[in-house]
């Protein structure tokens, strides 16, 4: 009896063994990026870290390794995290190309010097000039606004004006909005900060904070929720978010999310905050054609209708119609800013939010 | 002389495959913990001034309170389980444990989204009763709510620890309790908790460890942490060495905090050799009593797994034509994978430094022994960074070979898995490492001492006899590390080579979009194996006994 | 003289002061011998040092002609030849009686390990128990268990550390009787561990006192104990 027990033990550990020599020639297979692979040499690959992730890249990723028989191979993981292991792994990098949301971070991994100027035509051409980055180390592919839903039953839409306004008084303990460990409300600050100077900016964040019907909590999905909970009237989002909501699998959300109103705010005056996610071609990149036409893909009018259609973002390139539900949203002016500004203000935003109690 | 008598007292290759085994795995929390004496910059000062104070507050207030109610569900059920007989009771046993199978992060969004305006309850009471609930009733994202999905999912740590020790218990001492006169109550508070104290701070520290490094709950519950701290000036200030330098202090406080319990404890030597001990047999109550501990059993059993895994599984109802794939074998392939082989490797490091550690009584063995748990004490995410510096090192340093070889890509090592494998046995050899040292402290020393009055060398003993008694603590230390590394979210995502993903990455791809729905699929899966192998070590457990 | 120690010492780790001073001792072929003395004598040490689990801080030891230590020696416990029951027999719980006793023969053939077996578990008065577990055993039956698997390997020298501190009293008187007898059939050379003068009277060939980590006084029970 005893000799079993032992048995059992020893038959676990041989098994984690054999497991450890099978999978270990498993995965030589699947995970070296196959620049030293002879076989897919002809077409070649292309090495992506990325933040985003959505279905609807996985499609668009398989659909250009159709087309161009480049094979696409990706690290998902979470942006800063991802640029600290690019800026570490520095000129040994096997990474092509960095993509994550935000312009804010794209901007940061320039200032960090892990991106590469790219020239080429067809991205110049396909995407407007506010969202790339002013010496074209990297390209916004995907647009989202960060907006105000409010409930339409309190709220009249006359009512709201600007992002300004939801700091006077009149909004004392309605406003809903996460936290600004958040990189959407940092950049949200950071525009301000642009626009308006430091000053206004920090004004208006200790307004916010002081007008928040609850302690930030959740994310933007939640804010929206409490609105039609009743816990704020007004909540500050993003609109893919949005989108996502009113096409939930849960009946429940869906009717919901129903209840509440779009409105993009500072119309009459500085436009509403834009954002973009984006990807640039990183310093070291081993793949650097690849990596650009990878770009230039994403780019296309097909795959720029695709990211509106699945996932509600806004197409960057202008000769694309937005999703159905953002067109029914309408035209809507936006923030006259470049958006590598974002990132040039992040730290600031942060500790300003920090200083004005913004949780 | 006493040199001489030392160096002839240590080596062997015991003491020196620890000392190489601990310098190597410390290496990348020994790389951060050297720079907390890094000058401070400004963000520092920032730091200082508008967020540590408050964030300290936050920490203790959630330790605390995770600390005591963990600390009572976890032994009240272990000596109910020990003591009672109630229905469904050898289910229990290891259906308490179950809860540890769910990653509190996603144990968080999965209440969150129950109790959430369109969730489930207030929408069965607003569409079905009519009845508005004010929602400010139905908030856990915060302290409060924190606290409860720590302890709801952490608590089985307590809980295991303490039932495997009074289960070791004499009868007599229960009984002379009870004839003194000790009502249940008094017996649980005055005997039971003070009997079990060393069970219980193994227990309890796991689970604050566990706390301290959570970065996933805290983050999505908005609520403000020492963790936050860190993130904040990594992330909003992009200063990493702040904090790292945050880390470094965090790790330094947990060190500190284990050294002096461990001090304070002294080690006890005792061993089971062979004093006959009679188990403890458990009692029935009367009917009414036993209801109500059913019923208590019963509540806990649910809110820590039937009621999350039952909403997770309508969930994936809702998602599973959406999401459902082939990759998912693949996923399930890779997350048993990895967690089979570090677990592995983790339990044999475990057991070479515990043997080094008992058989001898130097400082330095003590230190090792306890530096093992540097690891666990801080966020997941700032240990990546420490491993991934330490493998692009070394590929820098093995660029020679691979030039010699014909490899023409500077980095080989910090592409594989072997690097995540790495990152994994540094995080979690505490965990392994906990019941190895606490199965040798139970045995003692004298049986090897016998073994090698009896001509047996060191190994020969490990093998054939320390290693066959102490084998049911490992056995337990691999489930647990298994599971660890199932639910291991930020060394995964950071360290992960090209195209490789687990449950858990799965999982959080779509939780981290808010799409809790969507992630219902792979939390299941992780679930259900984890749950599998607590089911399993259950069993071959109650077979060793009977 | 089948062991000698010469000016052993030896410190405790921690510990202020020396635990064994200075001792020196001998013994002669197939002897007895008690060390007698209160709890913190340094007794249980001396056993320690000669079965090679502590090192002494200085001295010499020598067992049938080999330095087993020295300035610049030291032998291992498992190559010293040196066999002990332990204070709580310390019987291996995952192995049968046959197995704790033949656990120690390796170099032998199995059929003369088989031999052995029968032969000191005849010895002991177990025949019949060779498969039994250590825990389905009385106090009196695993203490000589732990006498059987002590003796298989023949060591030149047995080493008790208060073998009977475990057992009822009136178990104690009688057991202590059986190994006396054992002891002096075989010829097996031994030191025992006691702190009560009634074993030390009846088990042993010459009693040696120890107080303080030094031996004070040496000689036969009669003389000692009077």
């Amino acid at each position: 009896m005893v000799k079993k027990k032992t048995g059992l033990l020893s038959g676990l550990i041989g098994m984690s063994l054999l497991l450890a020599a099978c999978g270990g020639n498993e995965d030589a297979a699947t995970t070296t990026p196959a620049t030293t692979d002879e076989e897919t040499k002809e077409a070649g690959v292309v090495n992506l870290y990325t933040s985003r992730h959505y279905e609807t890249d996985d499609v668009l990723f398989d659909q250009f390794t159709e087309e161009t028989g480049i094979d696409v191979n990706v690290v998902k993981g979470e942006a800063d995290e991802l640029g600290e292991r690019l800026s570490r792994e520095g000129e040994a990098t096997e990474a092509d190309l960095y993509y994550t949301a935000d312009a804010g971070r794209l901007h940061w991994a320039k200032e960090k010097g892990l991106l590469q100027p790219v020239e080429s035509d067809v991205l110049n051409e396909n995407i407007a000039e506010n969202y790339r980055d002013t010496e074209n180390e990297w390209f916004g592919l995907t647009k989202r606004a960060r907006v105000i839903v409010y409930a339409k039953d309190r709220v009249q839409p006359e009512d709201l004006s600007t992002y300004e306004a939801l700091a006077e008084d009149q909004w004392n303990k309605k406003v809903l909005i996460r936290s600004s460990d958040n990189v959407y409300n940092q950049s949200l600050v950071a525009s301000f900060i642009s626009l308006n100077g430091a000053d206004a900016a920090k004004e208006w964040a200790q307004g916010i904070a002081g007008n928040m019907a609850r302690d930030p909590e959740g994310g933007d999905r939640d804010q929206a929720k409490a609105v039609v909970a009743g816990i704020g009237d007004v909540a500050v989002m993003n609109t893919y978010y949005f989108g996502q909501l009113l096409n939930s699998e849960d009946p429940e959300e869906v009717k919901v999310v129903e209840q509440l109103g779009v409105f993009f705010p500072n119309q009459e005056t500085n436009g509403t905050h834009v954002n973009v996610s984006g990807a640039g071609v990183t310093k070291h990149a081993k793949n650097k054609e690849n990596a650009i036409a990878l770009l230039e893909f994403l780019s296309s009018e097909d795959a720029q209708g695709q990211f509106s259609e699945a996932n509600f973002e806004y197409p960057v390139n202008e000769n694309v119609e937005p999703a159905e539900l953002l067109a029914s949203w309408g035209e809507f002016k936006e923030q006259d800013l470049n958006l590598s500004e974002l990132g040039k203000y992040n730290a600031d935003a942060v500790k300003l939010m920090n200083e004005a109690g913004w949780k | 002389m006493t040199v001489f008598r030392s160096i002839r007292r240590r080596t062997n290759s015991w003491s020196i495959l620890s000392i190489l085994f601990t310098l190597l795995i410390l290496s990348p929390a020994l790389s951060i913990f050297v720079q907390i004496f890094e000058k401070p910059n400004e963000n520092w000062a920032h730091i200082q001034e508008f967020l540590l104070k408050n964030y300290i507050q936050n920490t203790l207030t959630i330790v605390l309170f995770t600390g005591i109610f963990s600390i009572l569900i976890g032994v009240s059920l272990a000596w109910l389980v020990t003591a009672y007989t109630f229905p469904l009771r050898r289910f229990f046993k290891w259906g308490l444990i179950l809860p540890l199978a769910i990653p509190p992060y996603i144990g968080g969004y999965t209440y969150h989204g129950i109790v959430n305006y369109t969730g489930i309850v207030q929408s069965t009471l607003r569409n079905e009763f009519g009845i508005h609930a004010n929602p400010v009733f139905f908030d856990i994202l915060n302290i409060p709510g924190a606290i409860f999905v720590f302890t709801i999912f952490l608590y089985p740590y307590v809980y295991i620890i303490t039932r495997a020790y009074l289960e070791q218990q004499s009868a007599s001492l229960i009984e002379n309790a009870r004839l003194l006169g000790s009502g249940p109550l008094e017996l649980f508070f005055r005997v039971i908790i003070p009997i079990s104290r060393t069970a219980i701070i193994g227990g309890a520290s796991l689970v604050i460890l566990e706390v301290l490094n959570d970065y996933g709950v805290v983050s999505y519950f908005g609520i403000q942490v020492f963790t936050t701290a860190i993130f904040q000036a990594w992330f909003g200030m992009g200063d990493v060495g702040t904090a790292i330098k945050l880390a470094g202090i965090l790790m330094s406080l947990v060190f500190l905090i284990l050294f002096f319990e461990k001090a304070l404890r002294g080690r006890k030597q005792y061993s089971y050799s062979n004093a006959k001990v009679r188990p403890l047999e458990p009692v029935s109550l009367s009917r009414k009593k036993t209801t109500v501990l059913f019923a208590y059993v019963t509540v806990i059993f649910m809110l820590g797994f039937a009621i999350p895994f039952v909403q997770l599984f309508q969930w994936m109802l809702l998602t599973y034509e959406k999401v459902m794939s082939p990759e998912f074998t693949q996923l399930i392939a890779n997350s048993v994978y990895v967690s089979m082989v570090s677990a592995f490797i983790i339990m044999a490091v475990a057991l070479v430094i515990g043997n080094f550690t008992r058989l001898s009584d130097g400082i330095l063995s003590k230190a090792i022994s306890r530096v093992t748990v540097l690891g666990y004490s801080i966020p997941g995410a700032v240990i990546a960074i420490g491993v991934l510096t330490f493998f692009l090192w070394l590929d820098r340093r093995l660029n020679v070979l691979y030039e010699w070889l014909n490899i023409d890509a500077p980095i080989i090592l910090s592409l594989s898995l072997i690097m995540l494998i790495f990152a994994y046995v540094s995080r979690f050899l505490a965990i392994g490492f906990n019941p190895v040292d606490a199965g040798f402290d139970k045995i003692g020393r004298s049986f090897t001492e016998a073994s090698r009055l009896l001509g047996k060398p060191l190994w020969r003993t490990f093998i054939q006899v320390d290693l066959p008694m102490i084998r049911s603590a490992v056995l337990g230390g691999y489930t647990l590390v298994f599971i660890e590394v199932m639910k291991e979210l930020p060394l995964t995502l950071l360290l992960q080579p090209f195209n490789f993903y687990t449950l858990s990455t799965k999982a959080f791809q779509y939780a981290n979009d808010e799409a809790v729905h969507e992630a219902a699929l792979a939390s299941i899966l992780i679930i259900f194996i984890s749950g599998l192998s607590i089911f399993m070590f259950h069993a071959v457990l109650e077979k060793e006994k009977r | 003289m089948v062991m000698q120690l010469h000016d052993v010492t030896f410190t405790y780790r921690n510990a202020k002061e020396q635990t064994i001073r200075r001792v020196s001792m001998a013994l002669e072929k197939g002897e007895i011998v008690t060390i007698l003395g209160q709890s913190g004598s340094g007794k249980s040490t001396v056993l320690r040092l000669i079965a090679g689990l502590e090192v002494p801080e200085q001295g010499e030891m020598v067992i049938e002609e080999r330095t087993i230590f020295d300035a610049k020696t030291f032998i291992q416990p498992e190559k010293r030849g040196v066999g002990m029951v332990f204070q709580d027999y310390a019987l291996f719980p995952h192995m049968t009686v046959a197995g704790n006793i033949k656990f120690g023969l390796k170099k032998m053939k199995r059929t003369e390990r088989d031999e052995r077996l029968a032969s000191v578990i005849e010895l002991v008065g177990l025949t019949g128990f060779e498969k039994r577990y250590p825990h389905e055993l009385s106090g009196g039956q695993q203490q000589r268990v732990a006498l059987a698997r002590a003796m298989a390997p023949n060591p030149s020298i047995l080493l008790f550390d208060e073998p009977f501190s475990n057992l009822d009293a009136d178990l104690q008187v009688k057991i202590r009787d059986e190994l006396r007898t054992i002891l002096k059939k075989t010829g097996i050379t031994s030191i025992f561990v006691t702190h009560d003068q009634a074993d030390a009277r009846a088990i042993a060939d010459r009693v040696i006192v120890m107080e303080k980590g030094s031996i004070i006084k040496t000689g036969t029970p009669a003389l000692i104990l009077s």
